[in-house]
């Protein structure tokens, strides 16, 4: 697909492909594969966070027992505060977050004195916390604040662990590069450092789920039911004592394969830890999951009765939407593997997806929309606003599946959304979520409203009062 | 005996207060078809983008200039002149803003000189308007970067009036509002047209951040104040600026560069700074406060009579920026509510002389901080049994751990929906806000009967009504814990 938002920045099209006989044809004639992960084009629109939010916001983010200590000025803080709903079984993560704020006379003469006496004070505010997670950003990284060495010192200071992240904004292309630091980190900081009681044949971690809506309550029983143990989150309401066991665990079940692989990989090397990678959302892949794991530890069996169970309560509820959902076409733009991990769960709604689109995913994302897709699929890597733009009007999709940043635009072109970043209503995982998953669909895509707003749309008046020449082509 | 402090705790609790490049981003959305560039890592305007997406429920576009770790290095130069070319190229704005980031102010770029490069090496961008404007996280709040971006506008663009006509003017008010919601910058304008006033304000985003639905739908934005009115903005005859700490250095700036005189006001809040900001009108036009305007007056009045009853001696906690804490201050005082504690993450003297020259001047008894956050403030709230705070959603957690009414004002809201519709200005607005908090006040109560209220019970009676009168008029003090 050729954009014309693109005229003017013609490297964008090696970043947007079609799906043709199977085989990825980019869409700048090269014949090479659709790139992705490569730094953005400035001034682009792009959607794309930062590194400090990857880590922040998503990993180390949802842990539930922590102080979640910004080491920076106060910006970075409070917009990654609360806007995701990373649940957990207690709110202190989400009610509360702590930053140095570092202001000007601490960016000349430096902030770790000040950084120590922040964790010292935060942890005297809220002495049951159980750790400190401190996040780098630009300006601390910039002047050079030695974080790591005043993690060591406060540590001794409280007697808990204190984790510093070295995930400062600039580096790497996107949030992606966040989620590896997170990865890394945890794994070196906490994963060994203590050991567990019990012994269980069957136990797992589920790596790579973050809550999302309370999601994981839709698969976690059905694990349970098959008579797996779950050792350890990572890291949807996750506690600092459970990542210190997380190397326990006899399997290694990873959800995002994006931005949790890497401890997947690494607890692999380091411990011997086998993982499958699974797709919990749908009644198929969410079938598969449970099968997956059933195999792994000979309980064959009891995934099928799990599976046959929850597939007679849901399924019926799941065909009740079809109607209203069949041949609806469907762009998913999503953060990364979402955009794949949805492709077979909408066909299962009778949809299809003719364009799927990723903030931040690598290679492996792209062959697997690849794998999944249809033929004639668009695929577009890190697609900015004008983009969307010209494919929400060009494709005129029924359905257009991303998060809060898009929505309004989606609103405002007439095009159904359902957010899928942080959910309408959610959970959407498991059997269970597929049901709110498909109820706020079919809300999206059959609200009386559309019929109405569609056919009373006038266009903008033209002011008077206002210059010909300023308003002209606006 | 009023006290005005200043949080001496290193950390940060729940800010109360975001970062500079959000006001420049904000202001910019008020000039129709300007579009910001932020200058540095990804995250410092996808992070805004999304905070004010959430609040005004509308799609916002910021562009970033993408810095990266080789950036660090070499500097940021390449990066913000491909930003701008593409930008310019291929959204043809009418403006282009392009404000710092912690991140490019310490590696040291030159964003001016930058600017100038590109238009010297764009053969038609030489006259094209571009504002740098200074936004690093570290210095001030979110409301430094309004403020430094009003006062860039104020230098750059308006043309200076020259030889005979410096003394003629266009017969308009420049008014600068301030960090409002788009339904008090209608509520202004329909002030302005109710006293027959031709305005300029710097700048109007009422309708590009609560847009409609078109079809089709138009490219920019409708609405914003254009670039030939703000180029002739230095020609009015008088600046209007309702909020000290945004907008009154560049009202004072088109005094000593154009000649035009700066009134600063506070924001016209509730009845007294309502009056004020009508009076100053008045005089500057010296066209009369129109009849409609008397009568919404009158109206403010006759339901701080009705309500006096529900809400006298109520203690409230207001949290937010300096200007709309310092007028609902003033507003609750008038309401006959008891302005317990006041915060704000700014940290100026001058608004913490102001907060206690309100405080002697209206006999009021109250702990004010500056450079303060949301966790002290929840201590205070818990210190003084308030009955009721008001400011923005991040303070949700303290209504909810109290079980006292969030009166939900100022930015962000985004757990509500329309309120950056609604107004808090002028007569109207004080008497929306009125209405609301009545209103919070009665749900708290039992249940209400012939135009009185029930406690649910004893205990709810002991805290929520009216302990004995001090000498002042106001209620003495019932420190729990």
């Amino acid at each position: 697909m050729q954009f014309k938002c693109n005229e003017t920045i013609p490297e964008r099209q090696a970043h947007v492909a079609i799906k043709v006989g199977g085989q990825c044809a980019r869409s700048d004639g090269s014949g090479c594969f659709i790139e992705s992960n490569t730094a953005t084009t400035p001034g682009d629109m792009t959607e794309r966070g930062c590194t400090y939010a990857g880590c922040r916001g998503v990993v180390g983010g949802p842990v539930k027992d922590v102080i979640q200590m910004t080491h920076g000025p106060i910006g970075c803080a409070f917009f990654s505060w609360g806007y995701r709903p990373h649940l957990a079984d207690d709110d202190f993560h989400m009610k509360y977050t702590f930053v140095s704020d570092m202001d000007e006379s601490n960016v000349v003469f430096g902030g770790e004195k000040k950084l120590l006496d922040c964790i010292i004070e935060a942890n005297n505010e809220f002495p049951d916390a159980k750790g400190v997670f401190v996040y780098n950003t630009c300006t601390t990284a910039l002047i050079g604040d030695d974080g790591g060495e005043v993690a060591k010192l406060a540590q001794e200071a409280i007697g808990k662990p204190v984790i510093f992240f070295e995930c400062e904004g600039f580096r790497g292309v996107s949030q992606s590069e966040g989620h590896h630091i997170g990865n890394e980190t945890i794994f070196k900081e906490l994963v060994g450092s203590a050991d567990l009681v019990e012994d269980h044949p069957y136990t797992i971690n589920i790596v790579g789920d973050y809550n999302i809506k309370h999601d994981e309550k839709t698969f976690e029983p059905l694990f349970e039911a098959m008579g797996c143990k779950i050792i350890t989150r990572f890291t949807g309401n996750v506690s600092v004592d459970e990542l210190k066991v997380m190397h326990k665990a006899k399997l290694n079940v990873v959800h995002c394969q994006r931005s949790a692989t890497y401890i997947a990989d690494m607890q692999q090397t380091k411990y011997g830890t086998p993982y499958v990678n699974v797709t919990l959302w749908g009644l198929k892949e969410m079938s598969d999951a449970l099968r997956t794991v059933g195999s792994f530890f000979g309980l064959e069996a009891e995934a099928e009765r799990v599976i046959e169970t929850e597939l007679a309560k849901i399924k019926p509820q799941i065909e009740a939407f079809k109607p209203r959902l069949q041949g609806k076409r469907v762009f998913v733009y999503q953060g990364g593997p979402r955009a794949w991990h949805w492709i077979e769960l909408l066909r299962e709604l009778g949809m299809e997806v003719v364009a799927a689109a990723t903030t931040f995913g690598h290679q492996d994302d792209y062959e697997k929309i690849l794998d999944r897709a249809s033929d004639g699929t668009l695929m577009i890597d890190n697609p900015n606003a004008p983009e969307i733009i010209e494919i929400l009007q060009t494709l005129k999709p029924d359905l257009f599946i991303s998060g809060n940043k898009e929505r309004y635009l989606s609103h405002k072109l007439g095009v159904p959304f359902v957010n899928g970043h942080t959910y309408d209503t959610g959970p959407y995982a498991g059997f269970s979520g597929m049901v709110n998953f498909a109820r706020d669909i079919d809300k999206a895509i059959n609200s009386t409203i559309w019929k109405l707003v569609r056919a009373q749309a006038r266009p903008v008046p033209v002011s008077v009062s206002v210059s010909s020449t300023e308003e002209e082509d606006f | 005996m009023t006290t005005v402090g200043k949080q001496e705790r290193s950390v940060a609790i729940n800010p109360t207060r975001a970062c500079a490049p959000i006001g420049a981003m904000l202001a910019t959305y008020g000039i129709h078809g300007a579009l910001t560039i932020n200058h540095g890592s990804q995250g410092c305007a996808t992070y805004p983008r999304h905070q004010m997406t959430r609040h005004f429920r509308e799609p916002v576009e910021i562009a970033t200039t993408s810095l990266t770790e080789k950036t660090t290095v070499y500097g940021g130069r390449e990066n913000l002149l491909e930003a701008l070319k593409n930008i310019y190229e291929r959204y043809h704005p009418t403006m282009i803003t392009v404000c710092s980031t912690c991140l490019s102010e310490t590696i040291g770029d030159d964003i001016p000189a930058i600017i100038d490069e590109f238009r010297t090496t764009y053969a038609d961008a030489e006259d094209f308007p571009m504002l740098s404007v200074h936004t690093p996280s570290y210095v001030g709040t979110h409301i430094t970067g309004f403020d430094n971006f009003l006062d860039e506008l104020a230098r750059a663009f308006p043309e200076k009036r020259r030889g005979s006509r410096v003394r003629q003017n266009n017969g308009k008010v420049n008014l600068i509002p301030g960090w409002v919601n788009p339904g008090d910058l209608r509520e202004l304008k329909y002030i302005l047209k109710e006293m027959a006033i031709e305005s300029i304000i710097l700048t109007d985003y009422a309708d590009t951040l609560d847009g409609g639905y078109y079809d089709p739908k138009p490219h920019f934005p409708k609405g914003g104040t254009t670039m030939a009115q703000i180029r002739e903005s230095g020609s009015s005859m008088a600046t209007v600026a309702l909020q000290k700490h945004i907008g009154g250095r560049a009202a004072r700036t088109y005094e000593t560069r154009y000649h035009v005189p700066a009134y600063v006001l506070p924001m016209p809040i509730g009845l007294a700074n309502t009056d004020k900001f009508l009076e100053t009108l008045s005089d500057v036009t010296g066209n009369p406060i129109s009849e409609e305007l008397e009568m919404e007056r009158a109206r403010l009045l006759d339901a701080f009579v009705d309500t006096h009853m529900f809400n006298s001696g109520l203690k409230v906690g207001i949290y937010g920026d300096p200007d709309l804490v310092e007028g609902l201050t003033r507003f609750v005082a008038e309401m006959g509510m008891e302005p317990k504690v006041a915060i704000t993450a700014t940290e100026s003297e001058a608004w913490g002389k102001d907060m206690k020259a309100l405080c002697d001047e209206l006999g009021l008894n109250m702990n004010i901080l500056t450079r303060s956050d949301l966790h002290e403030m929840h201590k205070l709230v818990k210190k003084y049994g308030i009955d009721l705070i008001i400011g923005h959603s991040k303070g949700k957690f303290i209504a909810d751990a109290e079980k006292i009414p969030l009166i939900r004002v100022g930015f962000p809201i985004e757990d509500r929906f329309g309120y950056h519709r609604r107004s808090i200005v002028g007569y109207k607005g004080a008497l929306y806000l009125l209405d609301e908090i009545t209103n919070a006040v009665l749900s708290r109560r039992g249940s209400v009967v012939s135009n009185t209220v029930m406690d649910k019970s004893f205990e709810v009676a002991k805290t929520a009504i009216l302990p004995a009168f001090s000498k002042n008029g106001h209620s003495i003090d019932v420190i729990q814990n």
